[in-house]
């Protein structure tokens, strides 16, 4: 049932059963700007957050940057080859060390050095070297010169974000001790994902959007299409949307979209013969069109409770895209963009503030997952 | 605040709209700085240059210079010129917001000019 904010009905928890009457997240979680800041250590912080795809990097120094809930690292490769994520915080005195450096234009260093004062930090974190000026005391007359202690290069380090991968796809977790691997949180997605070749494909486009509603209201968007008949026209006549199928996960959620004709094998990266798209909580999806020899991801970026980026990846076997493959870029940024609209509209009417509580369809299960994860880790 | 003129003009203000051609973005900002925060937000995650696409509130200077710019400018905003303003100004004369924002960097490390609040700025 329809929660309204009239001083009469009630605004529940997200029931465990989808059937039961308050089945979806209270409208307050998308407008609140409180719930935004608690989004950055809830959500952001305690969970496996994809942060970039490990090709753009290939060689040891290669790296670049990211802000995840507020907290800017670096991703890099270390001098083993091992990815590695760093806050981008000096351990002398906290200074931001690099500049912001999209994967897509990614930087590259032998050492990572502070601007500041100079201190450098080799490719695993630790401390490297430091100017003359913190080995001896010339600039104090209280201190000798022998009274100044080496500073340890594990303990005077960078502090490291722990990060672990899905193939090419690197995923970070600012918990010290994270509760959950990326195995536990990804599940099934990890095992299906890694059959797959994606590190062979090459990133040929990157669209970043910015979207005036909260991150959540797309994301439930993307997860369900009870909404695609009326308002995604031209994909949807490809598809058999009876034979489709939402399956939800643990921590994730898996749209099988069958298609009316079958496509051909070289047209698709994944061996079922249909789109798949992954959701993986928080933030992320996975997208195989089953209608391309290829793939793209989206990064729902939050910026604020009210807008977010959409940050989309496009992955091919070439960079150079075949007439086909530009055409399937196209059909995505379409879709993209009907979408923007429709989240755009409802972000709206959730703002105006009538609405204590949204009521879910059976077939919005994907969306009822989103919303009690959301729930949990609000909790948590 | 600078600006308080421009948001009567409306009851939802719009500054105008910036786009990237590349992202095939469009977005509609309230105040002219939010132009510029999206400039910077755009730059970090794809390194692309966003552009005014149409300015909607009064932003004209002759000189395509930026300290020139900004002295013309200052004389009808005395608290401080919003960098987007100055950008809008100068991208009439064909100056791209990103160059503005370099020469504006160049000219505060040079100590010509000064920011009386965040992102506002003045001819010293
Ligand atoms: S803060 Fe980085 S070297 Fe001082
Ligand atoms: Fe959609
Ligand atoms: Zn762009």
């Amino acid at each position: 049932m329809t929660r309204w904010n009239n001083n009469r009905d009630e605004i529940g928890a997200v029931s465990a059963d989808i059937t039961a009457e308050t089945n979806a997240l209270p409208a307050k979680y998308f407008t609140d700007p409180e719930v935004h800041e608690m989004e950055k250590e809830k959500v952001f912080g305690q969970y496996w957050v994809y942060a970039g795809h490990a090709t753009h990097i290939p060689d040891a120094g290669d790296y670049f940057t990211r802000t995840i809930g507020g907290k800017q690292i670096i991703v890099t490769r270390d001098d083993d080859g091992d990815v590695r994520a760093f806050y981008n915080v000096c351990a002398h005195r906290g200074s931001k060390m690099l500049d912001d450096t999209p994967m897509t234009d990614p930087g590259s260093l032998s050492r990572i050095t502070c601007p500041y004062h100079l201190w450098a930090y080799e490719l695993d974190g630790s401390l490297q070297s430091t100017p003359k000026s913190f080995e001896e005391a010339s600039l104090n007359p209280d201190l000798d010169d022998d009274a100044v202690s080496e500073l340890d290069p594990e303990e005077n380090g960078l502090m490291e974000v722990n990060t672990d991968a899905i193939g090419p796809l690197v995923f970070v977790n600012f918990e010290d001790e994270p509760s959950l691997s990326l195995a536990e949180q990804a599940g099934s997605m990890k095992t299906e994902l890694e059959d797959l070749p994606l590190g062979e494909y090459e990133h040929a486009r990157r669209y970043v959007s910015e979207v005036e509603c909260n991150w959540k209201t797309f994301s439930g968007n993307y997860s369900e299409c009870d909404h695609c008949q009326a308002n995604h026209q031209d994909w949807v006549r490809g598809l058999e949307l009876m034979d489709s199928e939402l399956e939800v996960n643990d921590y994730h959620w898996v749209l099988h979209y069958k298609h009316k004709e079958d496509v051909d094998d070289e047209m698709r990266i994944h061996p079922e013969h249909e789109a798949k798209f992954y959701y993986f909580w928080p933030n992320f999806t996975v997208n195989m069109y089953g209608t391309a020899d290829g793939y793209g991801t989206y990064i729902i970026d939050p910026i604020d409770e009210g807008r977010f980026q959409l940050i989309a990846d496009y992955y091919f076997r070439d960079a150079d895209l075949s007439e086909e493959e530009e055409k399937f870029v196209q059909t995505s940024r379409q879709l993209q963009e009907e979408d923007f609209e429709l989240v755009e509209r409802q972000y709206e009417g959730l703002k105006s503030g009538a609405l204590g509580q949204a009521q879910l369809g059976p077939n919005e299960h994907t969306v009822h997952k989103l919303h009690r994860l959301a729930q949990d880790a609000y909790n948590a | 605040m600078p600006d308080d003129e421009d948001a009567k003009l409306a009851e939802k203000p719009r500054a105008g709209v910036v786009t990237c051609p590349a992202c095939d973005l469009h977005v509609s900002v309230a105040e002219p700085n939010d132009a510029v925060e999206l400039y910077r937000r755009h730059a970090n995650v794809t390194g692309h240059d966003v552009e005014w696409e149409r300015v909607a509130f009064d932003a004209e200077a002759e000189s395509d210079d930026a300290k020139e710019a900004l002295i013309e400018l200052g004389e009808d905003h005395p608290d401080g010129v919003a960098l987007g303003r100055l950008a809008a100004a100068l991208a009439d004369n064909g100056v791209a917001i990103g160059e503005t924002l370099d020469a504006v960097r160049d000219l505060r490390m040079s100590g010509e000019i000064y920011e009386p609040q965040d992102d506002y700025v003045l001819a010293v």
